[in-house]
């Protein structure tokens, strides 16, 4: 490609913002509670509620919001009493989206529109039947052109692109296995994870098919929760409760296609991506205490690796394995458990993840020396932070 | 040649795809047996899925242009979950194929006259068309022959 931005101006935002207050649902609890009265809101509403109290804010100490999966910024102010924010904004309920609400959220307070910004997420999706796949209205490319093949769901093409690596470079599920194998360990030791018992090969291997070659423990959950992050600037933050946890380098790259597959399995976006971060960043590679990578399906966190340069294309099957990525790892994954086993949060619960890390609050699954973590999601819109431990 | 795909009378319950003016002409064609995909005029650039302007010239000068109905398999799947109704049980898992056409666009298709055994990607396949109903004829790829 040529004429290339400068992209070093990315350094303008570094370490001005910083994330002070993270909030959740009860995940597991809510997912042995199938409600269909509940609300997208008022998990949303208990997620804020939580982070306020987490950072120590006032209610009326927030001037911006941002939702996502929440039709409506409307509804949400209104229950949260907010009447006259100054910055406000609505994503759309995609994973995509959990990185460029704290980005958009980073914008803000760094360019003075807003002094401290919620980022609301809800999800009712287990109450109200979610399954996503199956859609076949409107107009729509997949209304249109796949639905009549029986081709849906995002499980599905992400099968896809894996059967694709397996071809090109005789990768096999077995690190896909490590992979849930891992998620789950981790989330065994997270008492707010969904699912907590520990799962083997075997169960891996004998798991059934949805879109094959994946299978059920390839696929992230399908549960219902809320999660709030709130930002102000790193001064401000300074004055609070806990350890600021900075935006110290943050990005976005693309491949946008009509059959959201990218024929070199997003290697290009998430290599501009790194490319970004690991140019301004005090950090490298070897650096970071951990990664929490966006795991609709575990194929996506091998491409992440690949795309971003851990290790070569084609070498992710081998580069993972059980040590490498376990707790006390080279590079520790999805901390949490992950979307495979704490909470498909879409993205959002894996930044809370890397927030208490950070902060060196997670118990018996604290990783070593958490100074700085990198959050990832390979997607046709990719996005990626190094979050850093203010000193 | 187009193929029955059922027997007359048993009703046809997969999804079906909306009739739009902008798409019209892909399904008329199907319907002759003769795949079709959008061409500017200006840079003869090709595209699919259909869309009201050239993505490169953003003007809308362009015709429907058949194409050779070559292509290869770029990755294909076998559906075990059961997200629409309109497949019976004995058809699962079904096949779904991600066809590269020679053209260059890709399109999302299905596989005919092989076993899924015999399937890899970049399997070279070629056109055909299975009639649905008197409006739709879906195009599916099969084995390339030679």
């Amino acid at each position: 490609m040529s004429n290339q931005p400068d992209r070093s101006d990315l350094r303008n935002l570094q370490d001005k913002t910083a994330i002070v207050g993270v909030g959740t649902t009860e995940f597991g609890a809510i997912y042995r509670d199938l409600d269909p009265e509940r609300s997208a809101y008022e998990l949303g509403l208990i997620a804020f509620r939580e982070a306020l109290k987490d950072a120590g804010l006032r209610r009326t100490d927030v001037d911006g919001v941002i939702v996502s999966r929440l039709p409506h910024y409307g509804r949400m102010c209104e229950m949260i009493g907010l009447r006259h924010p100054r910055f406000v904004n609505v994503l759309p309920g995609e994973g995509r989206q959990s990185g460029i609400a704290l980005q958009y959220a980073a914008l803000a307070v760094a360019n003075g529109m807003a002094d401290v910004v919620a980022c609301i997420y809800g999800n009712n999706g287990r109450s109200a039947g979610a399954k996503y796949g199956g859609e076949n209205r409107g107009i729509s490319t997949q209304a249109m052109f796949e639905a009549p093949y029986g081709m849906t769901s995002p499980g599905a093409v992400t099968s896809m692109m894996f059967r694709r690596h397996q071809y090109r470079y005789g990768t096999t599920t077995e690190p896909l296995g490590h992979l849930a194998i891992s998620n789950r360990a981790n989330a065994a030791l997270n008492p707010n994870a969904v699912m907590q018992r520990p799962i083997t090969m075997d169960d891996y291997h004998g798991a059934r098919y949805i879109a094959e070659p994946l299978c059920l423990l390839d696929y992230c959950l399908i549960n219902d929760g809320g999660v709030c992050f709130i930002v102000t600037s790193a001064e401000r933050a300074r004055d609070l409760k806990h350890t600021p946890v900075l935006i110290h380098a943050t990005s976005q790259a693309s491949d946008i296609t009509p059959v959201y597959v990218a024929d070199d399995f997003w290697y290009e976006p998430m290599s501009q991506l790194a490319d970004d971060l690991f140019a301004i960043s005090d950090a490298q590679r070897e650096d970071l205490a951990f990664a929490q990578l966006y795991d609709n399906f575990t194929p996506t966190m091998l491409f992440t690796l690949e795309g971003m340069g851990f290790c070569e294309p084609g070498e992710g099957g081998d580069w993972i394995a059980p040590e490498r990525i376990g707790l006390h790892g080279e590079l520790p994954l999805n901390t949490g458990g992950g979307h495979t086993s704490e909470s498909y949060m879409q993205g959002w619960a894996l930044h809370v993840e890397a927030v208490r890390q950070l902060r060196q609050e997670c118990g018996d699954r604290q990783v070593d020396d958490a100074q700085f973590g990198l959050y990832a999601c390979a997607a046709p819109l990719a996005t990626g932070h190094i979050l850093k431990r203010d000193n | 040649m187009t193929t029955e795909s059922q027997a007359p009378g048993l009703s046809y319950e997969k999804p079906l795809p909306p009739m739009l003016e902008l798409t019209k002409p892909f399904w008329d064609g199907c319907r002759e047996g003769v795949l079709q995909i959008q061409f500017c005029n200006i840079c003869d650039l090709p595209w699919f899925p259909p869309a009201e302007a050239c993505p490169r010239c953003l003007q809308d000068d362009w015709e429907w242009r058949p194409i050779s109905g070559h292509g290869t398999v770029w990755s294909w799947i076998r559906m075990w979950q059961k997200y629409f109704p309109g497949w019976s049980p004995d058809e699962y898992p079904y096949t779904v194929a991600l066809i590269k056409l020679e053209e260059g666009p890709y399109m999302y298709s299905t596989l005919v006259e092989i076993d899924d055994k015999d399937v890899s990607c970049d399997l070279a396949v070629e056109v055909d068309f299975r009639k649905v109903n008197d409006e739709i004829t879906l195009p599916v790829f099969r084995p390339a022959n030679g």
